[in-house]
């Protein structure tokens, strides 16, 4: 018997793992798959390791949004690297522009191109500060209409979110600005691949008594009471705890929920037809030696200001972010540059009943394709890439929906609406008295949102406000 | 769509999704404990009325609603 059991070892789960067995709670994550870590997963090909979905984290500076949670995960000692003071940079339509870490010396940055949007720029960072739950109903786009009077600046503004899905009509203020605001405050890379974060989180558990089990598909939850009974693996073994936290996409928790009479068909309903965002493109490029040095800035590149329409129709590829991995042999050679694009799931459907490996050529080809694309938009800001490329590995929404479980391989979970902010918002508390949600999917995506998320989670279960 | 066919098309969606005997809804029943709604599921019942008739509820106006007969009364002044 556990005090509480973890589904699916994401990021999610494995921060709720190391934050509940820190506080003495026996903890047991199960994994389905092979490997623990969910997109915070790396994998390794030659003497390269590559990551799928941790390129820079934002706030880690002391004071910032992300230190006290890092600090308090025991992640604050991973070898994080400060990026430049120019952290990311925006090409559109062929004109250069910096993002510059601090709020007022991002305003101040921009101001320099845009003279005459300075007042604005210093309300926009302002108001990124003062995010509150009531921004999950201002809907994103409307509001930098509002702020921003120069179209070109508001595609500039936004050019970095590509790490969320851009809906003009649905996209809440709150999502954007948690998805900006902490990078603005300072941004970091890590040396070292994800693997590195996962290990630290799956040792901390352990250290503390706790367990952490891959090869583990949790099948069947049963009910006794209105509180979740046991966990059925795939294979046969039942596991039992006072708490259950599910790690894994909504949609798919309910599936394990069927037979639970607590569960009504409303909730799973609701669940089930959740809209879920739109996927990513990536491909994975070694450079060969010597050929490129390293930079420590993201560059997003666009051919022309579209940023907020290019997610519907991206074909050929309009936009793509360029972020480079630190040399782990302290060189300034760069040997690996992931190029990433935004890939909605109806460009997937002619393979959506394929596995990995077994796709077919046309599949191979609409890669190499996609690919090229991406790496002819790169060529902007790093001429010449096409010749510098030695391997390349690519992944679309279809393998993240096969090794992560993620319906349709949505990147950023279960879609938020500033229209319908009550029913896409979720609680992390669920129908069952004992089962806690958390993940990319309740409240917000990305590492920050996931983290704060766990912490959420988790403080429903220790029912104090040290968490 | 008239009053009364909002009644009878909610009520049996509501029995239907809530899993409770369609019989023990009634104009003036209180709408919470007949639906046995709690800070979740009251979720839920906003996301039907949206789903099945393109009415929001607002957070502002939630409190007001407490009977079946005040949720019909929103719906028909509401829907589009």
């Amino acid at each position: 018997m556990h005090d509480v059991l973890i589904i699916g070892s994401g990021l999610g789960g494995l921060e709720c793992g190391a934050l509940l067995a820190k506080r003495g709670f026996r903890v047991l994550v199960l994994e389905g798959s092979n490997q623990p870590g969910g997109c915070m997963q790396s994998f390794r090909r030659g003497r390269l390791h590559y990551d799928t979905g941790l390129h820079y984290v934002g706030g880690l500076a002391p004071g910032q949004v992300m230190h006290q949670a890092f600090a308090q995960l025991g992640l604050l000692d991973l070898p994080w690297q400060r990026m430049d003071e120019d952290f990311d940079h925006v090409i559109i339509g062929g004109r250069h522009f910096a993002f510059r870490q601090g709020y007022e010396a991002f305003a101040e940055g921009l101001a320099k191109d845009f003279p005459h949007q300075r007042e604005a720029l210093h309300s926009y960072v302002q108001r990124l500060q003062n995010i509150t739950a009531d921004d999950m109903d201002i809907c994103a786009y409307d509001y930098l209409r509002q702020t921003f009077s120069d179209e070109l600046l508001l595609n500039v503004v936004s050019a970095a979110a590509m790490k969320t899905e851009l809906r003009r009509e649905s996209l809440p203020l709150f999502n954007f600005a948690h998805t900006c605001s902490s990078y603005i405050e300072s941004s970091w890379r890590l040396k070292g691949n994800g693997n590195m974060l996962v290990n630290k989180l799956i040792s901390i558990i352990r250290e503390a008594g706790g367990e952490v089990r891959t090869n583990s598909k949790v099948t069947r939850l049963t009910e006794a009471d209105g509180r979740i009974e046991s966990a059925v693996c795939a294979d046969g073994q039942t596991y039992k705890a006072e708490f259950y936290i599910s790690d894994i996409h909504p949609a798919v928790l309910c599936e394990l929920l069927e037979g639970c009479p607590t569960v009504r068909r409303v909730f799973r309903r609701r669940m089930e037809a959740a809209e879920n965002t739109c996927g990513m493109f990536t491909a994975q490029l070694s450079i060969k030696p010597g050929a490129l040095r390293y930079f420590a800035h993201n560059v997003f590149v666009y051919d022309k200001p579209n940023v907020w329409t290019m997610t519907e129709e991206n074909t050929p590829v309009k936009g793509v972010m360029i972020s480079a991995r630190v040399p782990e042999d302290s060189s300034d050679d760069l040997r690996q540059i992931d190029l990433l694009t935004p890939m909605p799931w109806h460009e997937c459907k002619a393979w959506a009943e394929t596995r990995v490996g077994r796709r077919g050529e046309d599949y191979n080809a609409f890669c190499r394709q996609k690919t090229e694309q991406c790496i002819a938009l790169a060529e902007q800001y790093i001429p010449g890439l096409h010749d510098m490329v030695e391997q390349c590995y690519t992944s679309t929404p279809l393998t993240y929906r096969d090794y992560l479980g993620n319906p349709e391989g949505g990147a950023f979970g279960m879609r938020k609406d500033c229209r319908k902010s009550m029913l896409t918002f979720h609680s992390v508390g669920s129908p069952l008295q004992n089962l806690f949600l958390t993940g990319q999917s309740i409240i917000l995506p990305g590492i920050e949102g996931v983290t704060m998320t766990a912490f959420e989670t988790c403080s429903k279960i220790t029912r104090d406000n040290a968490i | 769509m008239t009053r009364e066919e909002i009644i009878a098309e909610i009520n049996a969606e509501l029995a239907e999704e809530f899993e409770i005997d369609e019989a023990t809804i009634t104009p003036d029943a209180p709408i919470y404990q007949t639906l046995e709604l709690d800070s979740l599921s009251l979720v839920d019942l906003i996301g039907i009325v949206q789903t099945k008739y393109g009415v929001l509820i607002s957070k502002a106006e939630l409190p007001t609603i407490k009977t079946f007969a005040q949720l019909y009364d929103y719906i028909e002044q509401h829907q589009k």
